[in-house]
């Protein structure tokens, strides 16, 4: 079959490879019919994510038809159109019962990697390192779906695929990340960030009761969907300092939530900035955490920071004594899609949002090393693309 | 995942081999010669199978192999997992939290079938009867090394402890415990696991120090037991495509 390889820093390819096969009794293989490129991937675009190898499938954002069922299976049948979550989970440990789904204890078949690395091992993600379960990603024709019982929803309704497929990460994502943020009525929710995941954080802030919403980013088209579609305010960076602009819009308070959608790839100026590079190339710095330091920063006295926005490794120069001082909660975790999934898609169902808004291109598979490219380079307006294999 | 490891002495008198000749040049060759042989299987199967966790393997059998042909002298950058080395064993110990009732994952341990699947990532595990089960390490060039164990105490519901004879190739012996975890959390299973112990001739240092390999082998038993009682099935790559091909590791 065809499949996107990751060949190192910015090599993405289209290579023939195995198709997967059942291995497992609760096992089941789809045939993808969409699949999305994901932020996320794009920190392995820039090969910032350890133990990757020259080969791995990428991707982890999927739906398509269900073509063979394990032994064990018992809620899909074979031409159902699903979605399926990026976190795989057991469905039976004491995290997965805690509904804690990407934490989940029994998916990860190199666990003992990913406990050398970080203490413990969360779940297996689709695509995304060997620490993190090696598993085959979905930018491909097949995908062997692990505990296929615990985590695709099937889509009875004849929604198509664009209003669906982003239930399998960043809509559950943006949604948790402000369930994280812990907002209250009257609360000003900062978002760093107006790529998907920001998007659903802005909306989700809004569906949560969030009295204003502040997006901030440099991207026009970007800061642009975040006032139609999320109906926020918006800040560009590189036209304001963040902080000053923050304290401006509120009253000196700071927002009460902030919630950072970037990660570690942030984009950063400076002097600060230059050295983090520095540092990163000589192996000193995992991170380059310039949303999280400013989001410390403008942060209200005893406010949340949620962090939705992907870590690697080691951050340097944060300051946790403006956290601790400031008496901040901090919240953050891959998404417990698992969670999302029903809830979500009964309100995609019932009309109170279309996830398709983020959805500014479309390819088929072969055109995947360009898409990522124009994604990586954020060109053409490029804010999520569907790919087709 | 909840684990956590401790690599400490032997408690003094526990599990002795009394029998075992103290120092015995020619077993002493013959058991440098098995490290060597374990090292060189993770080394080879490692490097076959060409993945991270095979880098890993392969690494870890290549500090075997350094340690025992003498030509990597320090440990100390492996952190609390570094055993002592007093008298004559190290041993490891792992302990994982399972939901289920003691009980019932002592009945799983106790059966061959189980044993089987959780330590294929190791060794071929067999039933011989009741309580014995063979273990067999396949080696490179068709070498293996096989030693037989035996249960010497169980306590139903509480602990098993197995132990091979005294003039087994790889003299080896373990222990699993059961304990109720606080509240819902089912049982915390710990597994020790040591190679070579008191009693048994130590030739060389290489043979004391075949700790890297019962580490190995105890964490990963322990998350694959976890994950057959829990969850009735080990999480897998076998036939795992890419575009090295098809499958990547255990
Ligand atoms: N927690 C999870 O489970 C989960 C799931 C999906 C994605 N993520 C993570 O969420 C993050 C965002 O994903 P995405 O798909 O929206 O990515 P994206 O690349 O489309 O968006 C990132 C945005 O951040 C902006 N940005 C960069 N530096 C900035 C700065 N200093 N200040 C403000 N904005 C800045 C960029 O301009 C871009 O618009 C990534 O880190 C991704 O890995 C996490
Ligand atoms: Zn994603
Ligand atoms: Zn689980």
């Amino acid at each position: 079959m065809k499949a996107l390889t990751w060949h190192g820093k910015e090599d993405v390819r289209v290579e023939d490879v195995p198709r997967p096969s059942l291995v497992n009794p609760s096992d089941a293989i789809i045939e993808v019919t969409a699949t999305a490129i994901c932020g996320s991937d794009l920190h392995l675009y820039h090969d910032r994510v350890p133990s990757m190898q020259k080969g791995d499938i990428l991707g982890h954002e999927p739906m398509g038809e269900v073509v063979e069922v394990g032994s064990d299976v018992e809620t899909l049948e074979i031409g159902d159109r699903v979605v399926v979550p990026f976190t795989i989970s057991c469905g039976a440990c004491w995290f997965c019962e805690e509904e804690l789904y990407s934490l989940c204890d029994n998916s990860n078949p190199n666990a003992e990697l990913a406990r050398s690395m970080m203490g413990h091992s969360p779940a297996g993600l689709y695509g995304y390192s060997h620490m993190m379960g090696g598993y085959a990603g979905s930018q491909a024709e097949y995908l062997r779906v692990p505990y296929a019982d615990v985590g695709p929803i099937t889509i009875e309704s004849d929604l198509p695929d664009e209003q669906v497929l982003l239930l399998s990460d960043v809509f559950p994502t943006g949604y948790m990340a402000a369930e994280n943020a812990d907002i209250e009525a009257d609360d000003t929710v900062a978002v760093w960030g107006c790529g998907a995941v920001g998007q659903f954080a802005i909306q989700s802030a809004h569906m949560l009761g969030a009295e204003r919403v502040i997006a901030i980013d440099r991207f026009d088209e970007r800061l642009d969907m975040a006032r139609e579609h999320g109906d926020a305010e918006t800040i560009n960076y590189e036209e304001t300092d963040v902080y000053d602009r923050l304290m401006e819009m509120t009253g000196g308070r700071g927002p009460d939530r902030c919630i950072d959608a970037v990660g570690t790839d942030a984009h950063g100026t400076g002097v600060v900035a230059a050295s983090d590079r520095v540092k990163q190339r000589l192996k000193l710095e995992d991170d380059r955490p310039y949303v999280l330091r400013e989001a410390i920063k403008c942060c209200r006295k005893g406010g949340t920071l949620s962090v939705p926005g992907a870590y690697v490794g080691r951050v340097d120069n944060l300051p946790f004594g403006a956290v601790m001082n400031k008496g901040l909660t901090i919240e953050t975790g891959q998404t417990h899609v698992q969670r999302y999934l029903e809830p979500l898609l009964d309100r995609i169902e019932a009309g109170d949002i279309d996830p398709s808004f983020v959805l500014t291109h479309e390819a088929p598979l072969e055109d995947g090393p360009e898409m990522y490219r124009t994604f990586n380079d954020k060109t053409d307006g490029c804010v999520k693309t569907i790919l087709r294999p | 995942m909840a684990t956590q490891d401790t690599t400490r002495d032997r408690q003094p008198g526990s599990a002795q081999q009394p029998d075992r000749a103290e120092s015995d040049d020619g077993r002493g060759r013959l058991r440098r010669a098995i490290t060597l042989l374990i090292g060189g299987v993770l080394v080879v199967r490692g490097l076959r199978r060409r993945s991270v966790r095979g880098l890993v393997m392969a690494l870890t059998g290549g500090a075997v192999l350094g340690r025992a042909l003498g030509v990597s002298p320090s440990r100390s950058d492996s952190g609390s997992a570094a055993p002592t080395v007093a008298g004559e064993s190290t041993e490891v110990t792992r302990s994982i939290t399972i939901g289920e009732p003691a009980q019932d994952l002592y009945e799983a341990w106790r059966d061959p079938e189980t044993m089987s699947k959780i330590m294929g990532h190791f060794a071929d595990v067999q039933p011989q009867g009741e309580d014995r089960l063979q273990w067999t390490v396949q080696g490179p060039r068709g070498w293996d090394a096989s030693w037989e164990t035996r249960i010497v105490d169980e306590q139903p519901g509480e602990s098993i402890v197995w132990r091979s004879p005294a003039d087994a190739m790889v003299p080896n012996e373990g222990e699993v415990q059961f304990s109720d975890a606080p509240g819902d959390r089912g049982t915390e299973v710990t597994l020790t696991i040591s190679f070579d112990p008191p009693g048994g001739s130590v030739g060389s240092a290489a043979a004391r120090r075949l700790d890297l390999v019962p580490e190995a082998i105890a964490g990963k038993a322990l998350s694959r037991f976890k994950s057959l009682v829990e969850s009735g099935e080990i999480p897998s790559l076998d036939e795992n495509p890419s575009a090295r091909g098809s499958g990547d590791l255990v």
